[in-house]
């Protein structure tokens, strides 16, 4: 874990908290990454990864912003934060630069 | 929004949650439960949104378990359940808990106690605010051995030092007279014998710092006869008056009394002082001190000096060397007629720097006259004890948890496949066993405060554990000491059962890993090496104390009743002692200046005659019945003859006397007799002393000490200086055959007290017995076998436990095997060797390592004591034998009983 890089589902999560500025929370974020790609997710396994993401420091978190629909319970509303934006940052650019590297036509070698 | 009837979904995960989620989760967790809840319900009924209500708890339980141990409040989970665990542990498994309490219980109460011991013993004198400023001046034993230390000096030590060395801001004298006669005036005149009576130079309490109740310390002993008096003694004289101005009055001689006005009373001395005074009068009123203050070889003065601030200690120990050869030549010419040089004769006077706080404890001096003294090397030898008793029971925790923990491997396989990770299982277990330690440390100091009262008898202690309860270092101290043992002896089981790989643990696996191990072997085989080297340790002290209690001293040291300070009763002394010859109680009765063992008096004498070696003599001042009294053997000459009005200025020696002073051994006296020669004073003006006899060698000092020389001197010797000074003894000889029981020993007594009362009733009544005294000589060492004895014990007991918790592990273990060993055909006598000699094996590893060790500490122990007992080969036998038979004893318990287990029984099961 003490590796500097973030996986393919930290990535999803932590992009889904970028867009849903201020109201990311375990069931929005749920719900941001299934609609974007297009699977289902545990709930269970969004919160393991937001909790993974903020000990990380990659996130962080307060408890705000309580609804009639989760029974006048607050949620723990999470946001990125600067080192978020470098990683995410950090795993764009790999993922440019190495695009960039691959020739025009695949060779079967 | 409507609350709706609850389902009974709902509730199931309602009590899951109550379980599983801590408090600070519950808000957060139970929002985006009923979110998701409510979402489903709108989108796809609420049939599907109850049965997921389930399965998204139980999801989302494992959603919040699973964060990293940064997360503040997850542990509280995890704590719960911990403990929880713990606790069933604890219960399920009586027999191995009881052990573990128990061992972990005793050794932590014997390390409590002796640290108690050893916090007490190296922690005297701190009290003084400038301690660490005051230094006592020692000098050589210029009066016997050069090379040791010896605590007092001549007063002309102080005056040099006022005058030549300016580092030293005040530098103060202390004399201790021994035993004194003090009486109030008054017509009744109650008389008190004071052994506690000082007398001190004006400013000794700008060195020593004594809280004063009334009174100025500044002043109290500027003037001659004035007193300062403990708030104890102002009681016991004064009751509740003012002692304040009161006058007591000293006894010099029969005759004379000196008044003495009480100008200060001060707090009682704290227990922890290596000086003890109840009286402390101003040395300015002995007159001796007038006349003789720069001498320098009336040692009997302790010379202590309060160094400025920021002095350099290593070049003033070096500056102060200057000081007997500038002061003491003075002395020696005047004294000994001899050049200081010639004096010294190659010694060398050295003036030793003496920390304060070393004082109590130090080995070199190893005595002073002024309070108690310790012995380092017993404070020493109890932190040893100490340390490894406590060793031994962290041992048997570490044995007993690492056994057991093939009992909780599975526990573990399950935690770690739930997802708890080793560092938590780690802290799992060491939070565990601090928690033991915990209870065990409570009920080690219930144990302590228990037997405080019975360990300070026996060592003769004033310990106090409540007192230190209040200290705060002490709490943070034992505090630190819980959590210290936890980690370690939780440790070994920590590390050990977390490395488990799960789908071994769970596949039952880890049983046959587990079996040798070699570091359970070890542990064994170092606590059984320290019992046994204990246990033959403790038989030779035990053999030591034993062997110099019965040894033969010279003497016939049984049943002699000594009257102490005889010399009260002045020339009537003769009129008690022919009352008491005519008694049938008494076979004889004689007179003396000191007693043994504690002749410690003596003088420099020489042969008469030119380049004769000028040598130490001890003397013994004694009437002509004192000798035939002690039924000492003559091996040559006569005893003194009392009608014989010329014998009193004769004298008679022992053979080591005849022997240092240049007369050779017994074979030598056909030829040449020491009998009719003459002995002089070394440089003294008094009279050549005839020899008339020579008495075969005894020990009149302990017998710690070889043999010195002495010199027995009639009693009315009125030509040598000491001629009726000094405190006199009245011995007297029961007869065995009168004298029966301590009943009737009680009637003697009670009647030699009357008599004693007709001649004078002011008389303080004190006596003695004889062979009471010289085993007094080793009380410290009795004090030190006995305690020790109880160390030995203990350890011993927590071996066994740890053997017996390990024996009932193995066994279980194996019952399936030893059940099928039986139904192969072997009987029960077969298993039980089987299953003995594996502990059997390391209990004689344990003996092989423990001999040599145990012979070198007995060797150097021995090695202290002047006569002491052989090393015999028999003791170690006899301390293997015993080590082997109780190991033997606790190991059969479980052998016989898993042997004759019915193999039914174990096998049947699987």
């Amino acid at each position: 874990m003490g590796n500097k890089t973030i996986g393919e589902f930290e990535e999803l999560v932590l992009l889904a908290v970028c867009i849903l500025e201020g109201n990311a929370y375990g069931i929005t974020v749920k719900n941001e990454v299934e609609k974007h790609s297009n699977r289902s997710i545990l709930l269970g396994a969004v919160h393991i990864t937001l909790y993974r993401l903020q000990d990380k420091g990659l996130l962080k978190s307060e408890l705000a912003g309580a609804s009639a629909k989760r029974g006048d319970r607050r949620k723990r509303l999470f946001r990125v934060t600067r080192k978020g934006m470098e990683y995410l940052r950090a795993a764009q650019e790999v993922r440019q630069k190495m695009w960039g590297l691959i020739p025009r036509l695949s060779t079967n070698a | 929004m409507k609350k709706e009837p609850r389902s009974s979904a709902h509730r199931i995960a309602d009590w899951l949650l109550d379980r599983y989620v801590a408090t600070s989760y519950r808000e957060e967790f139970l929002g985006d439960l009923e979110e998701s809840y409510e979402d489903r319900k709108a989108s796809r009924g609420k049939l599907v949104a109850d049965v997921l209500y389930l399965f998204d708890t139980v999801h989302l339980i494992y959603g919040f378990s699973y964060t990293n141990s940064n997360y503040p409040t997850r542990h509280t989970m995890f704590t719960g359940n911990m403990l929880r665990i713990a606790w069933r542990n604890a219960i399920r498994q009586k027999q191995f808990t009881i052990l573990n309490l128990l061992g972990l219980t005793i050794g932590i109460a014997t390390c409590l106690a002796i640290g108690l011991y050893v916090y007490d013993e190296t922690t005297f004198d701190t009290f003084h605010p400038n301690g660490e400023r005051i230094y006592r001046v020692n000098q050589p034993m210029i009066w016997g051995d050069w090379n040791t230390q010896f605590a007092a000096t001549g007063p002309g030590v102080a005056e040099a030092l006022r005058e030549d060395v300016p580092e030293f801001e005040q530098v103060t004298r202390i004399y201790n007279p021994g035993e004194i006669t003090v009486r109030i005036p008054g017509k009744d005149a109650a008389q008190f014998m004071e052994s506690e009576f000082f007398w001190a130079d004006q400013n000794v309490f700008s060195v020593f710092v004594f809280p004063f109740l009334k009174g100025d310390p500044a002043t109290a002993l500027h003037d001659p006869n004035s007193l300062v008096i403990t708030e104890r003694t102002s009681r016991k004289y004064f009751g509740a008056n003012d002692a304040l101005g009161k006058v007591v009055e000293i006894k010099v001689n029969d005759s004379t009394y000196i008044p003495y006005t009480v100008k200060g009373v001060m707090a009682d001395i704290p227990l922890k002082s290596h000086l003890q005074f109840d009286m402390l009068g101003s040395l300015n009123t002995i007159p001796l001190m007038k006349t003789g203050s720069s001498t320098w070889i009336w040692t009997i003065f302790a010379t202590y000096g309060l160094v400025k601030e920021g002095a350099d200690i290593t070049a003033l120990r070096e500056k102060i060397q200057a000081l007997p050869p500038k002061w003491a030549p003075a002395t020696t010419e005047r004294v000994f007629n001899q050049k200081f040089d010639a004096y010294l004769a190659g010694k060398k006077w050295t003036l030793y720097l003496e920390p304060l706080c070393d004082i109590y404890l130090a080995s070199s001096p190893s005595w002073h006259r002024f309070g108690p003294s310790g012995n380092r090397q017993f404070v020493i030898i109890f932190s040893v004890v100490g340390t490894l008793v406590l060793a031994l029971s962290c041992i048997n925790f570490m044995n007993l948890s690492t056994a057991r923990a093939s009992n909780r491997a599975k526990e573990v396989g399950v935690r770690k496949v739930l997802g708890s990770d080793k560092r938590l299982l780690v802290w799992q277990f060491i939070a565990e066993s601090t928690l033991y330690v915990l209870a065990a440390t409570i009920m080690a100091m219930l144990v302590v405060q228990l037997s405080l009262n019975a360990f300070n008898v026996l060592a003769d202690k004033h310990l106090d554990l409540l007192s230190q309860l209040r200290d705060p270092w002490f709490v943070g101290v034992l505090l630190i000491f819980v959590l210290a043992l936890g980690a370690l002896a939780g440790s070994y089981p920590a590390f050990y059962l977390s490395a488990f790989k799960p789908a071994e643990t769970l596949k039952g696996k880890v049983r046959s890993g587990f079996k040798r191990s070699g570091i359970r072997n070890g542990l064994v085989v170092f606590q059984f090496t320290v019992s046994i080297a204990l246990i033959i340790c403790t038989f030779f002290v035990q053999r030591q104390l034993a062997y110099t209690s019965t040894m033969n001293v010279g003497i016939a040291k049984d049943h002699v009743l000594q009257l102490h300070y005889m010399d009260q009763l002045g020339d009537n002394v003769e009129v008690l002692k022919n009352q008491l010859s005519d008694n049938p109680a008494f076979t004889n009765v004689g007179l003396s200046y000191t007693t043994p063992p504690n002749v410690w008096e003596g003088d420099r004498y020489k042969a008469e005659g030119p380049d004769k070696p000028v040598v130490d003599l001890g003397y013994l001042r004694a009437d002509e019945q004192y000798l035939p009294l002690l039924g000492v053997e003559f091996v040559a000459g006569r005893n003194f003859d009392p009608t014989n009005a010329a014998d009193k200025h004769k004298i008679i020696l022992n053979e080591e006397a005849v022997r240092i002073l240049g007369w050779g051994t017994r074979e030598q006296w056909m030829n040449d007799s020491p009998l009719g020669k003459h002995v002089v004073q070394a440089f003294g003006k008094e009279e050549k002393l005839e020899v008339i006899g020579v008495v075969k060698d005894f020990n009149f000092n302990s017998m710690k000490e070889k043999i010195g020389p002495l010199l027995v001197m009639h009693r009315d010797n009125n030509l040598h200086w000491s001629y009726h000074s000094g405190p006199l003894y009245l011995s007297a000889r029961l007869n065995p055959a009168v004298v029966q029981n301590s009943d009737e020993m009680q009637n003697i007594i009670d009647k030699v007290q009357k008599l004693v009362k007709a001649i004078n009733p002011s008389v303080v009544f004190q006596y003695s017995f004889m062979d009471e005294e010289y085993d007094n000589s080793f009380r410290t060492e009795r004090r030190m076998g006995a305690v020790l004895n109880i160390f030995t014990l203990l350890a011993v007991a927590i071996a066994c436990l740890g053997l017996f918790g390990l024996a009932a592990f193995a066994a279980e273990q194996r019952l399936k095997e030893l059940g099928i060993r039986k139904v192969m055909g072997a009987n029960v006598r077969e298993l039980v060797f089987l299953f003995s000699s594996e502990f059997t094996r390391l209990v004689l590893i344990a003996i092989v390592l423990a001999m040599p060790i145990a012979w070198l500490l007995t060797d150097r122990w021995l090695s202290n004591f002047a006569f002491h007992t052989p090393i015999e080969v028999w003791v170690f036998v006899v301390a293997a034998v015993s080590a082997l038979v109780i190991a033997g004893l606790t190991i059969s318990y479980q052998a016989i009983a898993a042997a004759r287990t019915n193999p039914v029984e174990t096998l049947r099961n699987e």
